[in-house]
């Protein structure tokens, strides 16, 4: 499989969809304190990353940032570029005007979310699920969505409820349901985590496929490098360290 | 933002008919409180609407009497007239000389009658009725004109006797019947006419001359006084207070006011019962409401967050709930309504022999069951906007990795 190309702008220069630098984020109770630390963190649109780093050393955190979920402690630098003809947005600067709504409006717009498990509304059944962010943003409804559906081999549960599906077919209804609305981004924390091997493989495979051919930016979280390094991505570690000054816990993310 | 709005109720809506049981109860249990205080105002509102009617029916309830003789004068009258809680007033003339004897072709016997002032809006009569405008018309009651055996259209001939200068002397009236008034008006043998005849007939027993009937006797003083009136309240409660006025003027009068106080205490005294047993059941249903809810967000927290990541605000969450707790409400309150209008049917068609026709015991009006709605949404609104609270507050990021 061929890692798409970075998009570039008409100056020939790579476009940044994440520029992060000295970014932190704090968090924990008192006495058992973590700290995330980004020094530097640059992502292309159209880049695939794969995040990768132990259960519990802040993926999801940073996840969560990336998507404009949780609010960066302190931040030198956080700008989000979903398009390579429009200019940067400074998140940070959101932030600090607590402009919840506006990053609300961004996620709707660029942002798909695929969690490890669950991500579906248990009372809408798979379609109304897969069309739920093109429904609030006012998509006409083409065929992409049964596209999706056929891609993902769910096209004959459209009328089902999420919980007359297996866990792997759930996983691929939430795939679906990050990708129908032609985000810039996709993020995934850890989307097949709960599946059998096997499964795992197929659906990450096709997951990945799928972004390729919509041409989306993604960052997949995963515990194992093992699990993804076949898919030809680019990899960022998490490395927990131990800071001897203040006696707190820091994750560096590093790549 | 319209449009936000609507995906929120589509959304709200689908949910709480996915968790459909839950609903059902959440409305059972909202009309288990409502439906008994929508009957129980109902019996309320009936029973004492039923007893006011019959007050506001009879406008005796509306009369002030003088008790005792006075003199009033017409410049007084013109006064009273003039206050907007009097409907009705008219001088009287002293009962003795008011007192006639009629007699008709259609019976042989004298009927003695008493005569009353009357003029247009005289209360005791109704709407529409003809009414005496000229000395020669009278409007009898019904028991005259039973006894007397004349209707509408007949002539009656009234007949006065006065000792003048040591003699007995008799004057004969034809009076035209223009319509007999119903039994409720006047109970005994009498007739309505106007005050110039009765005046006359005064003046006449007075031997007072009266020019017009060319009888013969003294000049006319100067003034002329009556001795009491008829006097109609505008409205049930104007009484108590045109009561004090004239007590206050030192005029003893008579009213039914105590029926009025009774019938208007039970009211307040059931109003005010009604009242406190609704705050208890709204209260305790609210507080309910609310407990539900609250324990409903916790279940609920993943598939909050998850409107959350697809870009929902807070408002919209805060709104989540509120609207399926209007759901409720509306649902509740329909449902109640439904319990409400059969049990008062079967009420109403238990008690029908023993009413009136076209009475109720159990009735409500739209506003009341529209009043009953605000009530029941605006407790439910509240008891959710807590919980909605409550929902804003969970970091969009903390729900969505609950197991």
């Amino acid at each position: 499989m061929n890692a798409t190309a970075p998009q570039t702008d008409p100056n020939g220069q790579r476009v940044l969809i994440y520029h992060l630098r000295d970014v932190v984020k704090r968090y924990g109770a008192a006495g058992n304190d973590f700290r995330l630390r980004v020094p530097s963190l640059q992502i292309a649109l159209g880049e695939k990353i794969a995040l990768i780093g132990e259960s519990g050393c802040g993926k999801s955190t940073l996840l969560d940032m990336l998507a404009f979920l949780s609010s960066p402690s302190e931040a030198a630098a956080f700008r989000f570029r979903p398009e390579a003809g429009a200019p940067p947005l400074d998140i940070a600067k959101h932030w600090r005007r607590h402009a919840q709504n506006a990053l609300g409006e961004l996620r709707k717009q660029q942002i798909g979310y695929v969690m490890q498990t669950g991500g579906l509304l248990p009372y809408l059944n798979v379609r109304q699920n897969l069309t739920l962010s093109r429904r609030l943003l006012n998509m006409y409804d083409d065929s992409t969505v049964d596209e999706l559906a056929r891609h993902l081999g769910i096209h004959r549960h459209l009328d089902k409820l999420p919980h007359q599906l297996s866990t792997g077919e759930r996983q691929r209804v939430a795939i679906g349901r990050a990708l129908a609305h032609h985000p810039a981004i996709v993020i995934a924390d850890e989307p097949t985590a709960s599946l059998d091997p096997l499964n795992a493989k197929r659906i990450m495979a096709l997951f990945m496929e799928l972004v390729d051919s919509m041409n989306i930016t993604v960052i997949v979280a995963s515990h194992a490098w093992r699990h993804v390094k076949e898919l030809g991505l680019r990899r960022l570690s998490l490395q927990v360290e131990h800071d001897e000054n203040d006696g707190v816990s820091e994750t560096v993310v590093t790549g | 933002m319209l449009k936000r709005f609507r995906d929120l109720l589509w959304l709200a809506g689908k949910d709480y008919r996915n968790e459909w049981q839950m609903s059902f109860f959440s409305v059972l249990a909202l009309a288990a409180v409502l439906g008994p205080m929508l009957i129980l105002f109902g019996l309320k509102f009936g029973i004492v609407s039923g007893m006011l009617d019959k007050l506001v029916q009879n406008p005796a309830n509306r009369e002030i009497r003088n008790t005792r003789s006075a003199h009033f004068t017409r410049a007084w009258f013109a006064e009273m007239a003039r206050r907007p809680d009097v409907a009705f007033v008219i001088p009287r003339t002293r009962r003795i000389a008011a007192t006639v004897q009629l007699r008709s072709r259609q019976a042989s016997r004298f009927v003695p009658a008493e005569l009353l002032p009357t003029a247009p809006g005289d209360p005791l009569l109704p709407a529409g009725m003809p009414l005496p405008s000229d000395v020669n018309e009278v409007v009898l009651s019904d028991s005259a004109a039973r006894r007397l055996n004349v209707g509408a259209g007949d002539v009656v001939e009234a007949s006065v006797v006065r000792q003048y200068r040591g003699e007995k002397e008799r004057v004969h009236l034809p009076l035209k019947v223009l319509a007999v008034a119903p039994p409720a008006a006047f109970a005994r043998d009498g007739g309505f006419v106007t005050l110039d005849l009765l005046e006359a007939i005064e003046d006449f027993r007075d031997g007072i001359r009266v020019d017009r009937f060319g009888w013969v006797g003294e000049p006319p003083p100067a003034t002329r006084y009556y001795p009491g009136f008829r006097l109609y309240a505008r409205r049930l409660r104007d009484v108590a207070g045109l009561r004090a006025a004239l007590i206050d003027a030192g005029i003893e009068v008579h009213t039914r006011a105590r029926d009025i106080d009774i019938v208007q205490s039970i009211d307040r005294n059931l109003t005010t019962l009604f009242w406190i047993v609704a705050a208890i059941g709204l209260v305790g249903y609210t507080l309910s409401l609310s407990a539900s809810l609250w324990s409903h967000v916790d279940r609920k927290r993943r598939e909050l967050s998850i409107l959350r990541l697809v870009g929902f605000r807070t408002g919209d969450i805060v709104r989540y709930p509120m609207i399926q707790a209007a759901y409720t409400g509306l649902l509740g309150w329909a449902l109640a309504v439904a319990i409400y209008a059969g049990v008062a049917g079967t009420i109403n068609r238990l008690m029908a022999p023993q009413m009136e026709p076209g009475q109720r015991v159990c009735h409500l009006l739209p506003g009341h069951l529209l009043l009953a709605l605000l009530l029941t949404l605006a407790a439910a609104i509240t008891a959710a906007a807590l919980a909605g609270y409550r929902a804003a507050r969970i970091e969009p990021a903390e729900g969505l990795r609950e197991l």
